[in-house]
């Protein structure tokens, strides 16, 4: 086994472990604090892989915002119900069904991918090594990708729109009601 | 990777240097905080400490020791792990981004590709630091101490970020090091002439990160007490402390990097390779004493207002110009 392996496991368990423990602690704040040691330790394992680029934006974007926010929420809610067994164990039939559902999935996708492990060839081009990481992703995503890559950002600023409308809307209510 | 006898070799040697980088920049923060009670007490007119050793030198070490010998406190009502983690939380998220930084053509600790971007990654996960001291420590003035700072360090998140990318469409890289020689090829040799406004967004931005006057609502002590750490005692507080100075040393540096034209100097001084980058260090970190003690607090509204209704499309405009002219010219 040489140290490569040793990381690979060491980041499998550091991702797996947390993942558990988020689902099973009774505290929210415990259970996002978990989610983010799994977030960093998937961060880390995209570096092993050698992507530099999505290393950082996955601590940027999932870390150190969406993270937050998950935070700032269950920080201003009280959330004491939650804490309580019973409003877990009342839905338990539809979980369980779910469960399967995924128990499934998950079996067939690996059935898939055994079975495309020897045709299985990475599908990188050989460039990759010469240039930086981040040149590679962008030609891509400026170049092959680009019709995909502004469909997001219209969607992205759809979603801000909304934002905005909603605000907007509840300011007039305020103002109405005084 | 395999365990070969020169890949220990080169694993040593940098373990080694990143301790002395971080012994070094430990005395830089120890001695930062110094230089900050004898500048604002010359400011004021006062004497500033001069006990401790000739004209107060060795208050520093007296201060680290007198912290570390206080009793650690752990209130009754806290979640003790949150409580605990929540300071190292704070100070390496703090630290870490000195490593990135090239301090000189040949001495840089970690020349990542992308440094800059995850420069900016460890400052946004600085704000879980205050965050959950806010939550964990189960007090009212702490838990309104968090969520200013959290809010506070998300919005200038943004407003740092689109500062620094002008300074990446010019440079072409995220990398530091090359930021650097990319500014010393410029006809300019440093980013401060042509992108002037964005170093203004940087550097106001960089205050409101570190928490600092005017910007340090999160420790108002006029209305929170001390704000987020009031639960905390001891070396626990004084971790907090060092977070914060080493926040104003990383930013500092950052801006000197980026702006300032990074190690290199008008002319070579033999012998001492990190001259310039030292003096350019001392004098942004005296900008941020001097600010400290000319500038009254913001009041929370102000602070909102200025980061996302001037700063971020002060920003944006800025880089919207920064593309056109790079394609014009």
């Amino acid at each position: 086994m040489d140290l490569n392996h040793l990381v690979f496991y060491y980041l499998a368990l550091g991702m797996t472990i947390p993942g558990i423990l988020a689902v099973i602690s009774r505290n929210p704040v415990h259970a996002v604090l978990w989610v983010l040691v799994l977030i960093l330790h998937q961060a880390l394992l995209l570096y092993t892989l050698g992507s530099e680029f999505l290393t950082a934006i996955q601590i940027i974007v999932y870390a150190g915002a969406v993270l937050v926010l998950f935070l700032f929420i269950v920080y201003m809610i009280n959330l004491r119900l939650e804490e309580r067994w019973k409003v877990f164990v009342r839905r338990s039939g539809i979980g369980l069904i779910l469960i399967f559902i995924f128990v499934f999935l998950l079996f067939k996708t690996i059935s898939v991918f055994l079975a495309l492990v020897p045709a299985f060839k990475p599908k990188l081009p050989y460039d990759l090594a010469q240039a930086s990481n981040l040149v590679w992703i962008a030609r891509y995503l400026f170049t092959h990708y680009l019709l995909q890559f502004e469909l997001i950002g219209v969607i992205l600023l759809i979603v801000v729109l909304g934002a905005v409308f909603i605000l907007k809307k509840l300011q007039e209510v305020k103002n109405d009601s005084f | 990777m395999e365990f070969s006898s020169q890949s220990l070799y080169a694993i040593i040697i940098t373990a080694v240097s990143a301790l002395v980088l971080l012994l070094v920049s430990l005395f830089h923060v120890a001695y930062l905080t110094y230089a900050e009670r004898k500048i604002i007490a010359r400011i004021q007119q006062r004497l500033g400490p001069n006990r401790v050793g000739p004209r107060g030198i060795l208050q520093p070490i007296a201060d680290v020791l007198k912290l570390i010998h206080k009793e650690d406190i752990i209130p009754s009502g806290v979640d003790r792990p949150v409580f605990a983690i929540a300071p190292l939380v704070s100070l390496v998220c703090a630290g870490t981004g000195l490593a990135l930084i090239p301090l000189w053509q040949n001495f840089v600790l970690s020349n990542f590709n992308v440094g800059l971007l995850f420069i900016l990654a460890l400052s946004s996960l600085s704000a879980y630091g205050v965050i959950l001291s806010g939550w964990a420590s189960n007090s009212r003035y702490a838990l309104l101490g968090g969520l200013r700072a959290s809010a506070q360090v998300i919005s200038y998140e943004i407003a740092m970020s689109l500062s620094l990318l002008s300074v990446v469409l010019m440079a072409g890289s995220f990398n530091l090091q090359d930021i650097v020689k990319a500014q010393l090829e410029s006809p300019y040799k440093v980013y401060l002439i042509p992108q002037i406004i964005a170093f203004f967004i940087f550097w106001v931005s960089a205050l409101a990160e570190t928490n600092r006057v005017p910007f340090d609502l999160p420790e108002a002590e006029t209305e929170l007490v001390a704000g987020y750490f009031v639960e905390y005692s001891g070396i626990r507080f004084a971790l907090f402390y060092l977070a914060e100075y080493f926040g104003m040393v990383v930013m500092s540096a950052l801006a000197v990097t980026c702006f300032l034209g990074g190690y290199a100097g008008p002319f070579e001084i033999p012998g001492i390779p990190f001259f310039w980058f030292l003096i350019k260090l001392y004098f942004l970190l005296f900008i941020y004493i001097w600010i400290r003690a000319t500038l009254p607090r913001y009041r929370y509204d102000q602070l909102m207002g200025l980061g996302w209704k001037i700063l971020i499309p002060l920003g944006l405009v800025n880089l919207f110009m920064t593309a056109l002219l790079k394609l014009l010219l």
